[in-house]
Parts: C-alpha cells; sequence; structure tokens
C-alpha cells in the first residue's frame, strides 16, 4: 500500500480530476430534477432524454458548421454554436414533455405523471435508436489535446473546460433563481403554487421557465458529455439520468445547492471511492461497480438522513 | 333494457354474467382458456406468446400487492424475477457454476424463499422511505442485482448466462412443450390470482390499504407498519421469483441481459395502464403491452394484413400527387403484409406514445377498480391543485 501512494500522486490527481468531471456533468443534469421536483413533486424521468437530444442537438450543430474540419478560431465558435443549439433543443423537448405529457396530469395520482414519464422516455430514447439505426455517432475531435499545471497537479484542457464551464452555468442559474424576477416566482411556485398564484405569478408560465432552465443545464451537459467521451448513442441518457437523480436525492432534492453538492459527492464517491476501496488488499472492483457504489451510497445516505445532505424536510412527503 | 340494440343486447350480457354466481364465472373462464390450444389457428408460436402472456399476468399480480395494495412504488421488481430465475439456473443447471443438480419441484419453494428473503433486504432499508425516493431506490436496487448477475460470475456464470436448466415433471409427463407450458402457466397465474384477491380481502389486505391511504393514520390505528410493509414486499417478491423460476425452466436458458429496468417497467405499466387493483385489467395491459409486439411479427398476421393492400395503394396514390407538388420526395407505405414487422420493430416508440397516451387520457388506468374510479371522482387534495395525491 505504501507503494501504491508513494508512486502515483498523479494517479490520484487523476482520479480527483475525474471526480470532478463526472460529478459537474450529474450536477448540471440534477439540477433539472431538483427544480423540477421543488416545483412539481414529480420526478421528470424523461429528463435523461432531455439529456441525450441536447447531446444529439450539439453533434448536428457541430457536424453541420463542417466537424473534424474545424480549426483555430473555429472550434470556439463551433462549441459554442453547439451549446446553443443543445439547449434550444434540449429546451423544446422538455416543454413539449411538460406540455402533452405533465400537465394534463397535475391532478392525477402520482403514479400517473411517474408512468406517463417512463412512456415519454422510451418514446425519445427509441425514437432516436430508430432515426440513428442504433449507432453511435461521433464528437468531432477538435477540443485541443495536451495539459496544464505543475506536475504531479496537472489537468487536462478538455476537463478544465468541462469543470469550468459546468461552474459558471451553475453560477448563472443561482443568479438566475435568486436575482431575477423570474426566479422569485419559480421560487414563490415552490413554496406554494396557490399562494403564488394569488399573488399574481403566473404559475403555468413559471412551471414551463422551470422546465426551460432545467433542460438548458441538461442541453450543456450532453454537448460537454460529447466533447469529452466523444462517443454519444440514443441510450446514453439513462445512466446519467438515473444518477443525476441520486445526486438530486444525495443532495436534498428540491435544493439548488443541494443538486450541485449532490453531482459531485456522486462523481467523488464513483471514482476517488472505488480507487479507494480497490487499496484495501484483496479488494478489486472493476470500473462496472461504481454503479453499485452509487446505489448503495443512495441506500445509505437515505437510510441515515433521509432529506439528503442539504434537503429540507420532504421525504416523508408521500 | 330494449333487446333491439347491440349496445342493449351487450348491456344485457352483461348484467347476467354480474349477476352469476363467482363459481359460475370461474367455471366459464377456465373452460375458455381450456380449449384454447385445441383451436387450430393457436399453433406453438401463439401458446409461446400466451406463455409470455401468462408469465407478465403473474408478475403484474404479484407486483399489485406491492404497488396497488400497499401503496409502495417499486422499479426493481426485475430483481425478485432475476433472483427467482438465477436460483433455479444455479442449483439445477449441470452447465452452472456449482455442482449441484435438483429437482424442479424442489428448486421452486427454495426460489420463492429466495425471492421472499430479497424482498426483506430491499424492504428493510426503504421502510421509512415514501413515493418518488422509494422508485428510485427499488430501481437501484434492480440495477445493482443485474450488475451483481454479471460481475459474479464464479457463481452466475457472468454474461454467457446458464443453459440446459430443468423443467418440471408433472405426474404422468414432462413439461416441456408449449401446450403444457400453456397449461402450466393458466394454473399458475390462476394460483396466483387466487391468493392475491384472498390477501386482499382478508386483515393483512385491510392493513395495507390503510397503510396506503395514510400510513400515519394506520399507525396511529395500531396496525403494525413495519410488519405489514415488510409482508407486501416479500409477498410481492415470493410471486416474481416464482414468475423467475418458471421463465428460467421455459426458456432453459438465463444471462443478465433478460433482467433489465425494461422488465420492471414493462410490469409496473401494466398493472397501472391496466387499471391498478383490477386482475381484469392487469390480464389486458398484459396482452397489450407483452403479447401484441410478438402477435404483429406473426406470418398470419403478415396474412391478414395482406387483404389490405387497397389501403395501401390508396394512401401511395396520394403521396405520388403530392410528390408531384413537392420538390422532394416522400416515402410511400410498404407493402401492407409487412405493417406488422413494421410496427413490432417500432414497438418501444409506440410503447412510449402509448403510456403517455393512456395515462394522460385515462389516469386511472383501462379497468380501474371500482374504490380507484370513486377517488377519481371525489379529489381529497382538491385544494392543493398541483400537489399530486397520495400513490
Amino acid at each position: 500500500m505504501t507503494i501504491l501512494f508513494a508512486t502515483s500522486t498523479s494517479f490520484w490527481v487523476d482520479q480527483f480530476v475525474n471526480g470532478l468531471t463526472t460529478g459537474s456533468l450529474y450536477a448540471l443534469i440534477a439540477l433539472g430534477y431538483t427544480m423540477v421536483y421543488g416545483v412539481l413533486q414529480m420526478i421528470n424521468f424523461a429528463h435523461g432524454e432531455v439529456f441525450m437530444l441536447g447531446s444529439f442537438a450539439g453533434y448536428g450543430a457541430m457536424a453541420a458548421m463542417g466537424g473534424s474540419e474545424l480549426d483555430g478560431a473555429m472550434i470556439a465558435v463551433s462549441i459554442l454554436v453547439a451549446l446553443l443549439a443543445a439547449m434550444t433543443a434540449s429546451a423544446a423537448t422538455s416543454v413539449a414533455l411538460e406540455r402533452f405529457a405533465y400537465r394534463p396530469l397535475r391532478n392525477a395520482p402520482r403514479l400517473a405523471p411517474l408512468i406517463s414519464a417512463i412512456g415519454a422516455s422510451i418514446f425519445l430514447q427509441y425514437l432516436v435508436l430508430d432515426r440513428t439505426s442504433s449507432e453511435a455517432k461521433f464528437y468531432p475531435n477538435v477540443f485541443p489535446d495536451g495539459s496544464f499545471g505543475v506536475e504531479p497537479f496537472e489537468i487536462e484542457y478538455i476537463q478544465a473546460f468541462l469543470i469550468g464551464s459546468s461552474l459558471l452555468m451553475m453560477v448563472f442559474l443561482y443568479l438566475i433563481i435568486q436575482k431575477t424576477k423570474m426566479g422569485r416566482a419559480i421560487r414563490a411556485v415552490a413554496e406554494s403554487p396557490s399562494n403564488a398564484s394569488l399573488m399574481g405569478v403566473d404559475v403555468n408560465r413559471t412551471i414551463v421557465n422551470v422546465f426551460i432552465l432545467g433542460a438548458a443545464m441538461a442541453g450543456v451537459a450532453g454537448v460537454l458529455h460529447g466533447l469529452f467521451f466523444q462517443t454519444i448513442r440514443g441510450s446514453m441518457g439513462f445512466l446519467p439520468g438515473i444518477k443525476a437523480f441520486t445526486a438530486a436525492v444525495l443532495g436534498g432534492i428540491g435544493s439548488v445547492p443541494g443538486a450541485v453538492a449532490g453531482g459531485f459527492f456522486l462523481g467523488m464517491t464513483e471514482t476517488v471511492g472505488r480507487e479507494l476501496l480497490n487499496t484495501i488488499p484483496g479488494v478489486d472492483l472493476p470500473n462496472q461497480w461504481r454503479d453499485v457504489i452509487a446505489f448503495s451510497l443512495l441506500v445509505l445516505v437515505l437510510l441515515f438522513r433521509p432529506t439528503g445532505i442539504f434537503g429540507e424536510k420532504v421525504a416523508k412527503r408521500a | 333494457m330494449p333487446e333491439t340494440t347491440f349496445r342493449g343486447w351487450m348491456g344485457d350480457a352483461r348484467a347476467r354474467w354480474a349477476a352469476s354466481p363467482s363459481w359460475a364465472k370461474t367455471v366459464a373462464l377456465f373452460a375458455l382458456l381450456a380449449v384454447v390450444p385445441f383451436i387450430p389457428m393457436f399453433d406453438e408460436p401463439w401458446l409461446r406468446v400466451f406463455f409470455l402472456v401468462g408469465l407478465y399476468v403473474m408478475l403484474g399480480l404479484g407486483l399489485n400487492v406491492v404497488v396497488g395494495f400497499a401503496g409502495l412504488l417499486d422499479l426493481g421488481y426485475v430483481a425478485f424475477f432475476a433472483v427467482g430465475a438465477y436460483t433455479l439456473a444455479i442449483l439445477s443447471s449441470a452447465s452452472s457454476p456449482l455442482d449441484v443438480y435438483l429437482n424442479f419441484w424442489l428448486v421452486l419453494p427454495l426460489g420463492m424463499v429466495a425471492g421472499a428473503c430479497a424482498g426483506l433486504l430491499l424492504g428493510l432499508p426503504v421502510l421509512p422511505l415514501r413515493g418518488d425516493y422509494l422508485a428510485i431506490v427499488t430501481l437501484g436496487f434492480g440495477e445493482i442485482v443485474r450488475i451483481l448477475l454479471v460481475n459474479m460470475d464464479n457463481i452466475t456464470a457472468g454474461a454467457q448466462g446458464i443453459s440446459a436448466i430443468s423443467t418440471p415433471d408433472v405426474v404422468l409427463r414432462d413439461i416441456d412443450d408449449p401446450t403444457s407450458w400453456y397449461y402450466f402457466i393458466v394454473i399458475a397465474a390462476a394460483i396466483v390470482a387466487f391468493v392475491t384477491t384472498r390477501l386482499r380481502d382478508s386483515r393483512v389486505g385491510r392493513a395495507w390499504e390503510a397503510i396506503r391511504e395514510d400510513e400515519d393514520v394506520a399507525a396511529g390505528m395500531g396496525i403494525n407498519t413495519v410488519k405489514y410493509k415488510l409482508m407486501a414486499f416479500s409477498m410481492g417478491a415470493a410471486i416474481g421469483a416464482v414468475g423467475g423460476v418458471l421463465y428460467a425452466s421455459q426458456y432453459s436458458f438465463v444471462n443478465p441481459s433478460a433482467f433489465t429496468l425494461q422488465v420492471s417497467v414493462n410490469v409496473l405499466a401494466l398493472v397501472i395502464i391496466g387499471g391498478m387493483g383490477s386482475t381484469t385489467g392487469i390480464v389486458f395491459g398484459s396482452f397489450i403491452l407483452v403479447g401484441l409486439p410478438d402477435i404483429l411479427q406473426f406470418r398470419q398476421t403478415g396474412d391478414l394484413l395482406g387483404n389490405f393492400e387497397f389501403i395501401r395503394s390508396a394512401v401511395n396514390g396520394v403521396i405520388d400527387g403530392l410528390d408531384a407538388l413537392l420538390p422532394w420526395g416522400i416515402g410511400g407505405l410498404p407493402p401492407s403484409d409487412t405493417w406488422g414487422e413494421e410496427l413490432a420493430d417500432k414497438r418501444f416508440i409506440i410503447y412510449g406514445a402509448l403510456l403517455v397516451a393512456i395515462m394522460v387520457l385515462r389516469p386511472a388506468g383501462l379497468f380501474p377498480s371500482k374504490r380507484r374510479e370513486l377517488e377519481f371522482e371525489n379529489p381529497a387534495d382538491a385544494d392543493a391543485p398541483l400537489r399530486a395525491g397520495a400513490v
């Protein structure tokens, strides 16, 4: 074990950065779950698919602008366009979902919107799988390679970009929620829809805004995911979606800072936590076990702190 | 009642059916089910589909104990199905890593016990959770079980799976042809239906109902909520495990890819779109969601659809007309005898859209139980329009 630690500071730094990378993707997606849950008390099960569609829209935009032929400043422009396209596509999907699959069921018993959301998720996923003949697409490999920092504390450009832009988006969202009129309406509706409506807040409009904001975050996550992992496919939304929901619950569902904290916490546990477990003699957990770790963590947190890390007391809400 | 209209006649028949004693209904139903294999149209592929439908009816009835009776939302039901299937596979097959070969009938109770234990294992940590939290934890549980099946290859043979699983022998004959399996699943599903209805109408069932409606009040009335919730989990899990045992035995092969979230979603969806708590609904839901996609691929369906070639020529005629006007072409319809296959190809897209449509149009399901229908007409929570009612 001593050998392991002595030779591998850079290994642990890498794991730490990987944890931050997956963590920021989880956090971005988790924001959508937590905000929707905050106002509607429902799991937007199709949110993983919103993320997936964002990724595909970003891919489409980059491919249309020249794909791997891009160079110089055009790379930056194409990434920006991809982000905008992804946010637009995700937001449009999300608004359609809200309008056609969720809004008619607001007064229905809780299971109905959940099943509707699962149905929408299956529909979107298989629609994309059908359109792409179940084949993977590949983001153009245009992001500059290399890393910076002082050995052994190095970070790859792409990871720095991913983490940085995620944080930027989170700050942006936080400002919208805390400082704007729209944000105040969202907080009011989350508190009590009927009271907010009495105060002149357009509840339907606010709910749509919540879906748009959450979807925009997921769209950004989709493009970042594509730039980093390059391979995207129609079924890519499922696991990140579930994990992000797990992250939202870990942080305390309904809480925006909680979703971010939960996302990073989950990302760290999956990567650094798994490697830490592997340093125990006789333990060798391959990569697939990170899902087991994630879900076990969820059960543990809910056992000892059912409201999540930052949550208010909502777990008991039937 | 006017006997002149078809509708009136139907209503009359319905009333007579409703008024007949329950033993008569049961006999009539079983007589109907018993003759199915003798109908020439229903050859072996059909019987295999019926087996699958029956299996999902069983699973639906089992999940209904957890979701419908006790109101505990379980998205990881596939875990118990997998536990049952793998119990039989590991303990009976020569190709399993374990050197044990037990008879089917010996493993069946073992599978039930294993399933019930898995149910307790899941139930214990999630006792304090409700609603959506429960959904996501159970979903995680299902995924964990699947990942364990892949990775614990010294017991489960990993991704390659286990084949040559033993089949049951009933007095005179081995159950290995589709007709025997058909009868076998009908009887098994009937037993499960009987047990679950009796449970529902028992003291236990009333305790579950009370917990479903309001857990705190139920506890206040002296119901041991921990005991009854665990009972619901393990009962539902045991039924799921029996389903798994039958599945493994009939297919004679298991591998982890058969135990995905899709199974849990399928079972939950058929329970809910059928109308929660109603056996008729579960049978109907099972037919639509499980049976129909396979039936669409049958040759007979193709032959039948072949008669609708005129629709194709009509539609394609319109499309040709449009093509002349538009700068880009629209593909025409394929030959009508391939429509079934085309639909089956796109079944998941249709399935997803169907779930949304059914929920939006009939949020209580297609055949809601009387009780739930009443709940819908008098929503208890009318003051809080956005907050959904109890599960």
